[in-house]
């Protein structure tokens, strides 16, 4: 597995079961960045509730986040929002389509709860750019405090739109891996066959001209800001830009992702190798002649 | 293995070698005991001159000889940050199964990235020449690993950041 | 914002069961295997990928991120290019390559969590060895940079999971654990928290050969002469887990079988996985033999004739004088093999038969007139019994101590992987 995938598998694999199999439910997961989720069924067993929990709701709900929800779920959207979360979506099982395909995509819209809240900023970033092409000037500059030392902040321009991200690395291990990938992410695009991706910049410590006017930016050696120049050709139609989105939205989790696979990696390697060395010292043991030891009355001694 | 690392694996060869001439050697200062005099290093009189062999500022051997024990600490090199942790990386994942390598030392002495203890017991019960050869072959391959593992990562971060930016094509 | 919720992950030998902490069921519960490419016939402890470092292929590429597992891993075990590895044998991690590896991927394709934000909760067997801890608190520190870790002992979780049953009135721990899985039996005296590891006793009689042992029987019968070969002990299986109970007494039942059999016989209708072709079969006496091979193993096995009842006796006979009466009044029940209808009854029936059987011939050989006020003996069923392990670190997690019990990142990094050999307890009432 390279890429991670945006929908989230509980609620895919629970969904599916329960359409199959209605029965009373109440589980609390998580996704990344630090988003919870609660499926109930509080009143009935064919209604399930499913609410969410994002630590930087308020600023997407700024940037029209219910407005995409309402779009993706339309109805689904409870009025009432369940204590401590922050949106919530009332799913009757007996609404569902019976058709197997129509079901599936059904499912999976659900799946990407997350993922649609979190592309509201995207999703008006692109239409300012839209906008901005026959006026000129810059959009507003989006912050959209995702975790809690790390941002994403998202501007839109006269030709492009400019996602910036700020990473913090907790681990020192992590810190120089993140600096080694992200360089990487920087050079891959002199690739010929990468060309129309987005450009990468990358630069520890300073922060990029677009964000340096924000206040309570840090500025230590375990921060750094990736930023991703998407031009039109990556939102040119719906398809394209929801692909985007979604793979975009996962940058952080992704690198995570990686560096710890790396580590992991570097760990077999290292196990192997150890192992190489344990083989080279033990042909320095000389062999000691272990005969059976008996006892007096011929019993084997075993040592345990 | 390269021209210049020959003679610097050389000389630790030899000078391992020439100090490995441990005896049983009870403790003058604790009845009874019988303790690697390098690591308590409360009677001087047992312990030899130490000696440090050095390839250049970034690797040096250092080797402490005593009456019944010999300390045998290596600097691996470290050209850059990447290397440094790797390195660290290595060597601590190493000392932690330090255990099954009897003479490997849980922990490095001040200033070296590893140490290696021989007392007179290992040399009695090892073959002497077979240890200076696991050493050898230790410092050998620990630099080749090392740089393995670098290039490992850069190439993996390679494929890593293509793969997520030709995700963006389709 | 408040803390995530742990992660609970139960890697057992067959199957790893992985959830979030204040949850009543796992989120997960698939096969512990791990589909990677390179036969499987290579040997394991030379995985595929690092075993010629010196190579150009290693250097480049990342072929050890092409691997599946759970389902998945089985589901891809005939795609050409592909072996399937189990890299826990009897409950102990074997293959550590693989097993990190799992680990990245439940957390990263299913978990779908940053483990930077979360606490961590494993599970391992009784008598692990502590070098085993320190791997894993390696692993978890070092490549996932979790944010704290407690390794719990399987028969510790599944007591603490007895707490739910509203029998249970003081929250101990200690207990004996009857722990059946598909492999192996385990019973397990705990006292205190504190698995009484020299008492410890295995039964090799477990989910699986029951399922043998209802195939063998329906077989003799000739029932399966209707099933398909390669499904049959698919419905063994099936059989076993929805008709079997276990009966109080073997001859009334067989009288009762067989006075009426249509109201004790029932029927099973089964498809065909490939051609879905309808067949059907009775069921009958299979349905309170089954699980009696704990009672009578004489009737499946020829080697080993011990009765659980008996095994039980001995492990607390065994066990320090001070907490045989602790471990007799509290038997805790875990794992899907000790399922069956009336299975805690039955036990408890014959081990108090024992026990005052005991009493009865001390007293006579005393001579003397006085007699024990008798031992009490309990066996506790609950509902979470088959995740019951997994259901206990859920509970214990979800505890504010667990916080405080747990091995931080911090500490890791001041003193490094020993500090996972020592094991706290927690959450019991004292």
């Amino acid at each position: 597995m390279i890429l991670l995938e945006p929908q989230n598998v509980i609620i895919q694999t629970t969904l599916s079961e329960k359409i199959i199999k209605p029965s009373s439910l109440d589980v609390q997961f998580v996704d990344y960045d630090g988003v919870r989720f609660h499926l109930s069924t509080p009143e009935k067993k064919t209604v399930l509730l499913l609410s969410m929990h994002i630590r930087c709701w308020d600023e997407l709900v700024k940037y029209g986040a219910l407005d995409i929800l309402r779009r993706e779920y339309g109805a689904l959207v409870a009025t009432q929002v369940e204590n401590e979360y922050n949106v919530s979506l009332e799913i009757d099982i007996e609404q569902v389509p019976a058709d197997p395909e129509a079901r599936d995509a059904f499912v999976m819209s659900i799946a990407l709860f997350k993922r649609n809240a979190l592309a509201a900023p995207f999703e008006l970033g692109f239409k300012t750019q839209k906008e901005l092409e026959s006026s000129g000037g810059q959009g507003e500059l989006m912050q959209i405090h995702y975790r809690d030392e790390e941002a994403i902040y998202i501007q839109a321009s006269l030709d492009r739109v400019t996602v910036i991200f700020s990473t913090v690395f907790q681990d020192e291990t992590d810190r120089i891996f993140g600096k080694v990938f992200l360089q990487e992410f920087v050079d891959a695009r002199r690739q010929p066959s990468i060309q129309n991706a987005p450009q990468v910049l990358y630069s520890n410590r300073d922060p990029p001209l677009e964000i340096r006017h924000v206040p309570g930016l840090r500025n230590t050696e375990d921060v750094g800001y990736v930023t991703f120049v998407l031009f039109p050709r990556h939102f040119v139609n719906p398809s394209t830009a929801s692909a985007t989105i979604s793979h975009i939205q996962l940058f952080r989790d992704y690198l995570h992702y990686h560096i710890k696979c790396s580590k992991a990696y570097m760990h077999s390697r290292m196990r192997h190798r150890v192992a190489e060395f344990q083989k080279v010292l033990n042909r320095a043991k000389t062999e000691v002649a272990t005969g059976e030891r008996k006892t007096v009355s011929g019993r084997t001694m075993v040592s345990r | 293995m390269s021209n210049v690392l020959r003679p610097y694996l050389a000389a630790v060869r030899s000078t391992l070698t020439a100090a490995l001439t441990l005896e049983n050697f009870s403790s003058q200062v604790v009845e009874r005991h019988n303790k690697p005099e390098v690591e308590t290093g409360t009677s001087k009189e047992v312990l030899l001159n130490p000696l440090t062999i050095s390839r250049n500022e970034n690797e040096r051997v250092l080797i402490e000889p005593s009456v019944n024990s010999i300390r045998l600490s290596i600097k691996i090199k470290q050209a850059d940050e990447i290397e440094r942790i790797l390195c660290h990386k290595f060597t601590r994942f190493m000392m932690q199964r330090a255990e099954s390598f009897i003479v490997l030392r849980r922990k490095p002495v001040q200033g070296y990235d590893i140490s290696f203890l021989i007392t007179n017991t290992h040399t009695e019960t090892m073959l002497k020449h077979k240890i200076v050869d696991f050493i050898i072959q230790f410092m050998e391959e620990v630099d080749k690993e090392i740089s393995e593992m670098k290039l490992s990562l850069n190439a993996r971060a390679r494929i890593v950041a293509e793969s997520y930016l030709t995700a963006f094509n389709t | 914002m408040s803390v995530l919720a742990p992660i609970i992950c139960d890697n057992g030998t067959g199957y790893s069961k992985i959830g979030f902490a204040g949850n009543s069921d796992p989120s997960f519960v698939f096969p512990t295997a791990i589909a990677t490419r390179g036969s499987s016939s290579q040997s394991s402890r030379a995985p595929a990928v690092p075993s010629k470092p010196g190579h150009l292929a290693s250097k480049r590429g990342v072929e050890d991120l092409d691997f599946f597992i759970g389902d998945e891993a089985l589901a891809n075990a005939k795609t050409p290019g592909y072996g399937v590895h189990y890299p826990i044998r009897h409950g102990m991690i074997d293959n550590w390559d693989h097993m990190e590896r799992y680990w990245e991927q439940t957390i990263f394709k299913y978990l779908r969590a940053e483990p930077e934000d979360h606490y961590f909760l494993l599970t391992e067997p009784p008598l692990n060895p502590p070098e085993n801890r320190e791997q894993t608190a390696e692993i978890f520190f070092e490549s996932f940079n979790i944010k704290g870790l407690y390794i719990a002992v399987q028969a510790v979780l599944a007591l603490a999971a007895s707490w739910s049953s509203n029998r249970v009135t003081d929250r101990t721990l200690t207990g004996t654990v009857i722990d059946s899985g598909d492999g192996v039996t385990h019973v397990i005296p705990c006292a205190e928290g504190y698995v009484i590891g020299s008492a410890i006793k295995h039964i090799p009689i477990a989910g699986r050969d029951i399922s043998q042992f209802v195939l063998n029987l329906m077989r003799e019968r000739g029932e399966m002469a209707a099933v398909p070969p390669e499904d049959q002990l698919r419905v063994a299986s099936k059989v076993k887990e929805n008709y079997s109970y276990v009966c109080q007494d073997i001859v009334r039942e067989f009288r009762k079988y067989d006075e009426e059999p249509l109201k004790y016989f029932e029927r099973y209708e089964g498809e065909h996985t490939v051609t879905g072709r309808k067949y059907g079969v009775d069921v009958g006496y299979e349905r309170f033999l089954a699980p009696e091979i704990f009672f009578n193993p004489e009737i499946y096995s020829s080697d080993f004739l011990t009765p659980l009842p008996e095994i039980v006796d001995d492990v607390i006979q065994q066990s320090p004088i001070d907490v045989r009466r602790g471990l007799y009044k509290n038997i805790v029940l875990s794992g899907g093999s000790t399922m069956f209808q009336y299975f805690g009854q039955r036990l408890k029936r014959d081990l108090k038969q024992i026990v005052d059987r005991r009493l009865d011939a001390s007293a006579l050989a005393s001579g003397s007139t006085q007699k024990s006020s008798g031992v009490e003996v309990d066996v506790i069923s609950h509902k979470r019994q088959r995740y019951a392990v997994w259901f206990g670190g859920s509970l214990l997690a979800s505890l504010p101590e667990f916080y405080t019990s747990c091995h931080t990142k911090a500490q890791y990094d001041e003193i490094g992987p020993s500090i996972c050999r020592r094991y706290q307890i927690f959450g019991s009432a004292t």
